[in-house]
């Protein structure tokens, strides 16, 4: 195509919005994160507060702050559960619906796939009900059988409990993209080797697997850039145990920050860095695996 | 497969704009400023709006559209946030007292002295404290209080043969000998996320947590009055003859109705509360004053409670000003407040005006406004300070943790990082802090 | 919580035909339905929920279900002179307004991405990939301050106009018109004499119809999952959609008692229309980033 205005005419609404509500509010909370609230005396009457720069002292302050360092493990550990375990789940499930040796394929695919439908928020309220052991009916089950469950919001569950949630709700999603990998194998990739008289697990491991590895890599990718942002679930949940702090990740201390102590400075400033530890760790993960992903050219 | 795509997109933009075009003509600013004003009002107590129709209807220029909110705190946060913003801020909003300082520091409301005249005479002194943050200014006039008072299952104190408990020693007994007769029955429990409530107990000890000293604040989360609270409450986690779980989550609305949650330290509002959590336990409990720290010299204190402000954008501040006098003071506004809102209106003639029947859940229990009146007249004073936001969500930290380790000794520790929080802050800002 | 990911629809081999010529597999069956049962056992539980009463909510066997549902709907509905329909409403105005301007959108910058040599286009298609890991959290604040100065805040506009613009929806859009719709079409359209407007309206658009459908529906659930945005832009509990609208039931400070029951009677109803919406347009969930990836 030739007309030199027209890629930037097609591209305008985009850019546009994209200036508007993606990079002005970027650059506005890079700039926010540099200045603070100056109060004089008591702080009362209209006078007493005024914004003044603060140089780097809210990052300094994001970085020192004592929660801040074990929320940041905390995100990884619940990491270390989550991706695995959801894409582990995602793609068993996607070889075993592509293997076809089951006659409740279509309602197991869209019954897996049910939980994407449900926002976070209620998500983690549903859950929140099946883990307060008064309410649970797995608890009171377990209980009709002889069986004490440990309250799954106590200190050492509630990191599983949260990433149930999590698992529940993107395994579905992740096991369509995989199957949808897995449909697009040619038949006679693997024909052969069932003639030869190889297993469905072995087709799986040998073939199918490798085939749709780049697929693999992009759900891991998406799953870990959605595993960092890791927030609604434990903000619903936190009203109702003692474990889950104000601070329990970054992005709850960001909120906490901003709508609870009313410092949006120091939000901003929080928000930074977490904004260049996901840039980082997301280009550093596609350098691993040399993915061409996100490559441009065709 | 295109009539599906063309048929998504035109429903989607049809409902886009008929939707859009609808909340246009709702917000439409009225062009001339003398014909006719429209306020609106952030408040989160049920049917306000209810309540707001009285004014609407004797007052045609000045029409108040309420705005329901999610509760105080979100509230709040909004509302500063749009200070921040410089536009976005209602007219008028509920603010509970403990944020009024926070408020005023962040110049979100507006100073009404002038335009509402003396109506000092008409509020308790500490509601009238927590408004004028003891100045001339007026930051608000009171809408409703929250003597704390402690609600029982009398069936139950019946049939384990335990009196109402007077002071705290005979509450811990009490306690104690309701979980040993039914282990699975707690008289009360201790909320982590709560700290209006703690801070309610720790005012009837006669803690105040903040306070003026000459130009600086001060602050004494963790003074002795308050550790005594919080290692009294340490203790009795420690023992586990109260329960560690915090209050109002789906357990706790179980526990109220199938009776293994027996006692329940509320304020004066909350028969509404478990009309609305257990409603299947109508009849069964009776209410009393709090139990005390010294028998011979009854005191109280508040949770809960909000005034109703206007806000440094109003562009009506005058006409604003009138309606909030109104909708506190007016006989048949309290009388509104307290039957259509469900709120314990703040005005003293509140309960010769509105409050001559018991709430419907308390039926049994005619003297309930009578107690009520006594809870709000032995309430000690206590002053909030301008960061409540941050002692309250430290408090949410440091006690969640106290409470699920179940020491008695986590729990004074808890009140001194909550204090080094608070000053911390305040430091920060530039506030000066004394001590 | 789903991740949104790049969808790649591709010629996919028909749906597999069990047991005619193949064995089929107990293991098989029994894994899946655990995997069902599993996803099922939340979605079961809040439906069997939603026809308790206030107190047996909490009094009886949580999967004992009761008569009680349509007294639920019908006090949900009368909730407020039927503010919770108007919030589904909402939602579906956010969700369904947001998408279909964000897949238009989309379409258009993907198309000029992927179909044209620019200068800057290195440059427009790197914004795109950052912007597609920012959190929105983040976002939100900042887009509130600014949204504010121009008055903008609690209206309809402050929870639609952010959504219109979605670096996933363009980062898909260019591996879907790279991967559907040759050049030649296109310069033999140009041939007969059509600009570039006409081109991609008339020859790419219908080309890249199954991806963009497919665009949208990640966008609707997006926008309908999303909490925060609306949560801070809106202050009107008129204008809220249902999720926001919901955890206010939820969560009414201490003077009031939570509305459990209308909660979960609120959240059964919410859940419907996605899913239907997921059963209907089944056949446009296909995706495969790795397709798009390796063939890029």
């Amino acid at each position: 195509m030739k007309t030199k205005g027209a890629p930037y005419a097609f591209l305008a609404p985009a850019l546009v919005l994209f200036a508007a509500f993606l990079a002005a509010p970027i650059v506005y909370a890079g700039y926010l994160s540099l200045r603070r609230v100056k109060v004089s005396g008591l702080g009362l009457g209209a006078g007493a507060r005024t914004e003044v720069w603060a140089g780097l002292g809210n990052y300094a302050r994001s970085l020192t702050d004592p929660e801040f360092v074990p929320s940041v493990l905390r995100v990884g550990a619940y990491g270390l559960i989550v991706v695995p375990v959801m894409l582990g789940l995602a793609l068993v499930m996607a070889l075993l619906l592509d293997a076809g040796r089951t006659r409740v394929g279509t309602f197991a695919r869209t019954s897996i796939f049910l939980p994407y439908a449900v926002p976070a928020v209620i998500a983690s309220l549903l859950w929140g009900f099946l883990y307060l052991p008064r309410v649970s009916p797995i608890v009171d089950v377990l209980d009709r059988v002889g069986i004490t469950a440990p309250d799954a919001l106590s200190s050492s569950w509630v990191l599983y409990a949260v990433a149930n949630i999590a698992v529940w709700g993107g395994t579905g999603f992740n096991m369509i993209v995989l199957y949808t990998a897995l449909r697009a194998i040619p038949t006679d990739l693997f024909e052969a080797a069932r003639i030869d008289g190889a297993s469905d697990i072995q087709i799986a491991l040998r073939i199918k697997i490798p085939v749709i590895g780049p697929s693999l890599v992009m759900t891991f990718l998406f799953s870990l850039i959605a595993t960092l942002q890791v927030f609604a679930e434990p903000m619903t949940l936190r009203p109702l145990s003692n474990t889950i702090s104000t601070t329990w990740t970054p992005l709850m201390k960001v909120y906490r920050d901003a709508f609870v102590r009313n410092d949006i400075y120091s939000a901003a400033a929080t928000s930074v860095i977490i904004a260049a530890a996901t840039f980082v760790i997301s280009y550093g993960f596609l350098k691993l695996v040399g993915s061409r992903a996100f490559s441009q050219e065709n | 497969m295109k009539k599906t795509l063309a048929s998504v997109f035109a429903a989607a933009l049809i409902l886009t704009t008929a939707a859009c075009s609808s909340d246009d003509s709702d917000d439409t600013p009225a062009a001339n400023p003398d014909e006719k004003v429209a306020l609106t009002y952030w408040s989160w107590a049920p049917n306000m709006d209810k309540v707001v129709e009285g004014w609407n209807a004797s007052h045609p220029n000045i029409q108040v559209t309420v705005n329901k909110q999610d509760g105080g705190d979100p509230a709040v946060a909004k509302l500063l946030t749009a200070i921040k913003a410089g536009s976005g801020a209602p007219d008028v909003m509920q603010a509970e007292y403990q944020k009024i300082p926070t408020l005023v520091a962040a110049d979100a409301v507006a100073d009404i002295a002038k335009e509402a005249g003396d109506l000092k005479a008409k509020f308790p002194e500490s509601a009238w404290n927590a408004v004028t943050l003891g100045g001339e200014a007026l930051y608000g006039v009171p809408q409703d209080s929250g003597p704390m008072m402690f609600f029982y299952r009398s069936d139950v104190f019946d049939k384990a043969g335990v009196q109402v408990p007077k002071t705290w020693d005979e509450y811990a007994a009490a306690a104690r000998t309701i979980h040993q007769k039914n282990p699975k029955q707690y008289l009360g429990t201790f909320s982590s996320n709560d700290p209006g409530w703690f801070a309610g107990l720790s005012q009837q000890a006669g803690a105040s947590w903040w306070g003026v000293q000459g130009e600086s604040w001060t602050v004494a989360i963790n003074d002795a009055t308050t550790k005594k609270v919080a290692d009294y409450w340490g203790g009795l986690v420690q023992e586990g003859v109260i329960d560690n779980k915090p209050m109002y989550t789906p357990e706790w609305n179980a526990a109220l109705n199938d009776g293994t949650q027996v006692g329940w330290l509320g304020a004066v509002w909350g028969p509404g509360v478990l009309e609305g959590n257990a409603a299947s336990t109508k009849g069964k409990w009776k209410t009393a004053l709090l139990p005390n720290w010294d028998a011979a010299a009854p005191a109280n204190g508040n949770w809960g409670g909000s005034a109703t402000s206007v806000t440094s954008q109003s562009k009506h501040k005058a006409q604003a000003a009138e309606f909030v006098k109104w909708l506190n003071t007016d006989p048949a506004a309290v009388k509104a407040l307290a039957g259509t809102a469900n709120v314990y209106p703040a005005a003293n003639d509140a309960t010769s005006v509105a409050l001559t029947q018991p709430p419907a859940f308390f039926s049994n229990q005619p003297d309930f406004y009578t107690i009520a009146a006594e809870a709000g007249k032995i309430t000690k004073p206590f002053t909030y300070g301008p960061n409540v936001n941050v002692a309250y969500s430290s408090y949410n930290d440091a006690f969640g943790k106290a409470a699920e380790g179940k020491k008695a000794a986590d729990f004074g520790a808890a009140l001194d990082t909550i204090q080094q929080a608070t000053v911390g802050d305040l430091k920060n800002a530039g506030f000066t802090v004394a001590g | 919580m789903a991740v949104d990911i790049a969808p790649v629809p591709v010629a996919a081999r028909p749906a597999p035909k069990p047991a005619a010529f193949r064995r089929t597999s107990p293991t098989a069956t029994v894994l899946l339905l655990l995997g069902a049962a599993y996803c099922l056992l939340p979605v079961l539980w809040v439906l069997v929920a939603s026809t308790k009463s206030a107190s047996e909510l909490f009094n009886t066997f949580t999967f004992m279900p009761s008569t009680h549902l349509f007294d639920n709907i019908a006090f949900l509905s009368s909730y407020r002179d039927g503010l919770y329909w108007r919030w589904m409403v909402n939602s579906a105005v956010f969700a369904g307004g947001g998408a279909a301007v964000s897949t238009l959108v989309s379409a258009m910058a993907g198309f000029a991405l992927a179909k044209y040599t620019f200068r800057g286009k290195s440059l427009v298609f790197n914004l795109v990939l950052a912007g597609v890991l920012v959190p929105a959290v983040i976002l939100a604040v900042p887009q509130y301050l600014l949204l504010a100065k121009v008055g903008m805040t609690n209206t309809y506009w402050a929870v639609l106009l952010p959504s219109f613009i979605s670096p996933y929806g363009i980062y898909l859009c260019r591996i879907f018109a790279a991967a559907t719709v040759p050049n030649e079409v296109l310069e033999a359209a140009r041939m007969d004499g059509a600009n570039d407007w006409r081109a991609f309206v008339r020859v790419a658009l219908p080309m890249m119809r199954s991806g963009l459908v497919t665009v949208f529906l990640f966008q609707f659930v997006a926008i309908w999952n999303n909490y925060m945005l609306p949560f801070i832009m809106l202050g009107d509990d008129k204008l809220f959609p249902v999720t926001v609208g919901l955890s206010g039931l939820l969560n009414q400070g201490a003077t009031q008692p939570a509305m459990y029951t209308s909660v979960v009677t609120g959240a059964f109803l919410s859940i419907i229309p996605l899913v239907v919406l997921f059963l209907t347009l089944q056949r446009y969930w296909r995706v495969d980033l790795g397709a798009g990836a390796v063939k890029a």
